[in-house]
């Protein structure tokens, strides 16, 4: 070997130690000294991670809270109602050109219809737990969720169900933008640029309680308004979100006595196929191929404020049903144990991402990408 | 060739020596761009001005330029603490690293199977039928075995790999023969003439398959950050998340930083490739 | 005088699935110590296959080479070689090139760098010991392929048409120069030509090989001293001679070339 060589041999190997050590201390940079550090995945794959230690938390939505927990891998430390209490979640929202249709108003109303019944008939459902219906239902969110009827009923304990929206729905709303402009995912001249003075402006003109008001005076109807399959209303929701189960709950024909909630009043839905995320389905809203939908209201508020996507809020879906799961043998109990941690979350756009950082904020910690 | 000679010209001169010598290339390339400008403003500016709804999604010049310069001054939306510099950062540690891996294990591999045919007759079948498969297509595999921050090498590492195996494979079964049997009649016997004939002969083709797995292997990383579980930064990862929150004046602005980052990269590899052939004399 | 290279019913055959070219057959020669012999004949003879026989590069398919009294069974610095295409290392240096061959021996740097040093002062390479052959000429080029098989002091130096890439000028030149290398070192030179110029030029004894299979047709003697004048009569007779056996076997090797096996 000559000395030319050697040297050659020498530099590159210096230059990799080198690049090695500058990765360490640079990758190490995320969680440490007072801020929790996250990673970002998609929620079916959370438990599975956190069983194997490959992060210390998660926080997602039912069913993938209780999933870990009845598997007795995971145990909860936070609920998502701990953090704000009632803060809404998933909302309903309806494409502005299917409601300028000939029937749009009418379809909307009779689905929103549809929605609250299934919300009650939930509600009666899960009062009592010694009744057929109960079964029924566990037997729906299993079928929906693809979890045991084990996850699924210890996940329903904790998800509210609700279809009204209300002050506290729309002050929880400007507190989300709130965050948002603050951060500078929205900006004021978004806003601005789409004719609102403020983020309060926004979100009342986003939020249209209208229908709600009116769809509960909706009858039963023996006809179909929308009989062919071309008018029918297409429905986007969430692949296994356990709470957009209302949709799922009013397709069921044994809740309607032979036929289901929505064609009890009259409606011919086609469900599509389902939605990994809530920017998915507002970006489905814009290119026209969703009428009705069930989202997160993050994302709802994001894309519709940035893309000026063409949708109204017109009922809330659910509230809660969200936590933070740790490993069952683990040393975290609190909040401020996460520092120095690496939490999973379902996404920076995600809600549940929202309340961790809302969360942290309030005990002074930082959260910041691992 | 002698560098040091006086009267050699600075850089500085020798930059502005191509200028003048090639102005009429530049200024119809300053129009060209120019023209692209202009009409990307002429398009967005109409869009916005008739509220077509595609409008948000195509930004003009100005706020994509705005959005470009504020990343790395700024954190970027959606994300605490992370300007551009840091998703640059991100992405440039995967590339290397998956770079280094596949240096690591292509060249002695491309040597081995170059040198002897029994080793080549039973790794050829495998690298044809692996080197088809696109990379991208291991993300959702290499992300749950490997985790977000081995993962996204891995794919890198594939992306550049295949290319320097088959350079470097080449490189061994072409070498000038001539070559060798000087060495053997100045007293060379096998091992000898592998470290100091075969081993600089295929220098100029390992090169050619760094400059080929580089590209790929950047084009990799960009699209490995865009898949879902990924739990690192990285510029694909932001393309991704700034078009999920709806601001697509800082995606446009991140894929540009993704074009000169490239170019770069290409340029890095091309000068030291040609630093590498001066040193050999093999230009 | 001592037999360098003794070369005694050399028999080669290539053979493939397709022909079975008989390049070679019953070849005997000698080549004495300080000799300067030239390895003459048409083209396809087989003379540069004698030639790399003798390096080692190729075996023999039946018959005995011997160098000084051993078998030539592979290749070895004892017996260099100078390639018509140079073969030089284009990554290395002049002088690399040139200590190739000590690098491989183990020569420590010190003494390597003496020996270089000597050897391109003596084929003319003064100053330029850094530079890569890429930026050499066709005559510079050579002039370091034969100091490098000098470095090794090998017993005999094996030419192969060492200066067919070269102009005529050049070669000219070069051929002086090889002369002047050769009486300052001394030592065996087995130079292979097609050139009968050349041949007379350089060598003491030249070997007219015949037309393929090859062996010696004529051994033919210059007595002229060096150096020689190519106008002289003598040379002039001389070259007749030679190229009167070779003529003959042109015209057999054309023959053979236009028809098929």
């Amino acid at each position: 070997m000559d000395k030319r060589t050697i040297v050659l041999v020498i530099v590159v190997a210096a230059a990799v130690v080198l690049a090695g050590v500058a990765t360490a201390l640079y990758m190490r940079g995320g969680s440490g000294e007072g801020k929790v550090g996250y990673v970002t995945m998609a929620p079916s794959l959370m438990d599975g991670w956190l069983a194997a230690n490959q992060s210390d938390a998660y926080i997602a939505w039912e069913p993938y809270v209780s999933s870990s927990v009845v598997a007795g891998t995971g145990r909860v430390i936070m609920w998502s109602d701990e953090i704000m209490p009632n803060h809404p979640c998933c909302v309903v929202a309806v494409w502005e050109d299917f409601l300028s249709t000939t029937d749009g108003s009418d379809l909307t109303l009779r689905f929103l219809k549809a929605h609250i019944e299934a919300n009650r008939w939930m509600a009666d459902a899960l009062a009592d737990p010694d009744g057929g219906n109960y079964s029924l239902l566990l037997g729906m969110a299993a079928d929906f969720t693809l979890r045991s009827q084990a996850v699924v009923e210890e996940g329903l304990a904790h998800v509210e169900y609700g279809y009204e929206m209300g002050d506290d729905f729309l002050s929880a709303l400007k507190e989300f933008t709130d965050m948002y402009v603050e951060s500078d995912i929205i900006t004021n001249e978004t806003l601005d640029g789409l004719g609102y003075a403020d983020v309060s402006e926004f979100i009342e003109d986003y939020v249209d309680e209208s229908f709600l008001v009116l769809a509960d005076a909706v009858e039963p109807s023996a006809t179909i308004l929308n009989p062919d399959d071309e008018d029918a209303v297409r429905l986007g929701y969430l692949s296994g979100d356990l709470h957009q189960l209302a949709q799922f709950v009013a397709q069921n024909t044994t809740v309607g006595e032979g036929k289901s909630l929505f064609e009890v009043y009259g409606l011919n839905v086609d469900p599509l196929p389902a939605y990994s995320n809530g920017g998915a389905v507002m970006d489905a809203f814009n290119l026209g191929d969703v009428d009705i939908g069930y989202l997160g209201a993050p994302p709802a508020i994001q894309k519709h404020a940035n893309l000026d996507i063409p949708v109204r809020i017109i009922a809330q879906a659910n509230s809660e049903g969200s936590g933070i799961v740790v490993h069952v043998d683990s040393d975290i109990h609190t909040l401020e144990d996460l520092v120095g941690r690496t939490v999973a979350t379902p996404g920076e756009t995600s809600i549940q991402h929202l309340l961790l950082r809302i969360a942290l904020e309030r005990a002074g910690i930082s959260f910041v990408k691992a | 060739m002698v560098n040091s000679m006086p009267g050699t010209p600075t850089a500085l001169a020798r930059i502005k020596d191509a200028v003048v010598a090639n102005w009429a290339r530049l200024v119809l390339g300053i129009v060209s761009i120019s023209v692209f400008i202009a009409c990307w403003a002429s398009v967005s500016y109409y869009l916005s001005e008739s509220g077509n709804s595609l409008s948000p999604y195509l930004p003009g010049p100005l706020p994509v330029a705005e959005a470009f310069l504020d990343s790395f001054s700024d954190s970027v939306p959606g994300l605490t603490d992370t300007t551009m510099w840091d998703m640059i950062a991100s992405s440039l540690i995967r590339v290397f690293w998956g770079f280094v891996l596949a240096m690591v294990v292509a060249l002695p591999m491309g040597l081995a199977m170059g040198s002897f045919r029994v080793l080549d007759a039973m790794g050829k079948p495998l690298v044809e039928v692996f080197r088809p498969i696109p990379p991208l297509a291991w993300v959702p595999v290499f992300l749950m075995v490997f985790k977000s921050f081995w993962g996204p090498i891995g794919i890198v590492f594939l992306g550049v790999f295949f290319p320097i195996l088959l350079n470097v494979i080449f490189g061994v079964k072409n070498v000038d023969q001539r070559l060798v049997d000087a060495a053997r009649t100045l007293g060379a016997k096998r091992g000898t003439i592998f470290t100091k004939v075969v081993m600089p002969s295929i220098v100029p083709y390992m090169m050619t398959g760094i400059k080929v797995g580089l590209g790929v292997g950047w084009m990799c990383i960009v699209a490995a950050e865009m898949m879902p579980i990924q739990g690192g930064t990285g510029v694909g990862y932001y393309v991704w998340l700034s078009a999920d929150y709806g601001r697509y004046d800082f995606t446009y602005a991140t894929m540009l930083v993704i074009g000169l980052l490239s170019i770069m990269t290409t340029g890095v590899a091309e000068i030291i490739e040609k630093r590498v052939s001066r040193w050999m004399g093999l230009r | 005088m001592t037999a360098c290279i003794e070369i005694r019913g050399l028999s080669k055959v290539f053979s493939s699935d397709k022909r079975r070219v008989v390049a070679l057959e019953s070849l005997d020669m000698e080549v004495v110590d300080g000799e300067f012999v030239c390895l003459l004949g048409p083209s396809g003879c087989g003379k540069t296959t004698v030639l790399r026989i003798v390096a080692g590069l190729e075996p023999a398919t039946g018959g005995s080479v011997k160098v000084h009294g051993k078998q030539v069974s592979s290749a070895g610095p004892e017996r260099g070689m100078v390639f018509q295409e140079f073969a030089l290392f284009p990554w290395r240096t002049v002088r690399r090139n040139i200590e190739f061959g000590l690098e491989i021996r183990g020569v420590p740097e010190a003494k390597r760098g003496e020996i270089s040093t000597k050897l391109i002062d003596l084929v003319g390479l003064k100053g330029f010991e850094d530079a890569h052959p890429d930026e050499l000429s066709g005559g510079m080029r050579q002039r370091v392929g034969i100091a490098r098989a000098l470095a090794n002091e090998p017993a005999v130096l094996l030419m192969d048409e060492p200066f067919g890439s070269l102009d005529a000028q050049t070669r000219n030149l070069m051929q002086k120069e090889l002369l002047r290398i050769w009486s300052a070192t001394k030592k065996t030179v087995l130079f292979v030509t097609h050139s009968v110029d050349e041949a007379v030029f350089l060598a003491d004894r030249i070997m007219v090989m015949t037309a393929r299979p090859g062996k010696i047709r004529e051994v033919i003697p210059v007595s002229l001293p060096r150096p020689r004048d190519r106008t002289s009569a003598e040379f002039i007779a001389v070259r007749g001679k030679v190229l009167a056996e070779l003529d003959e076997e042109f015209e057999k090797a054309r023959k053979t070339e236009l028809s098929p096996d």
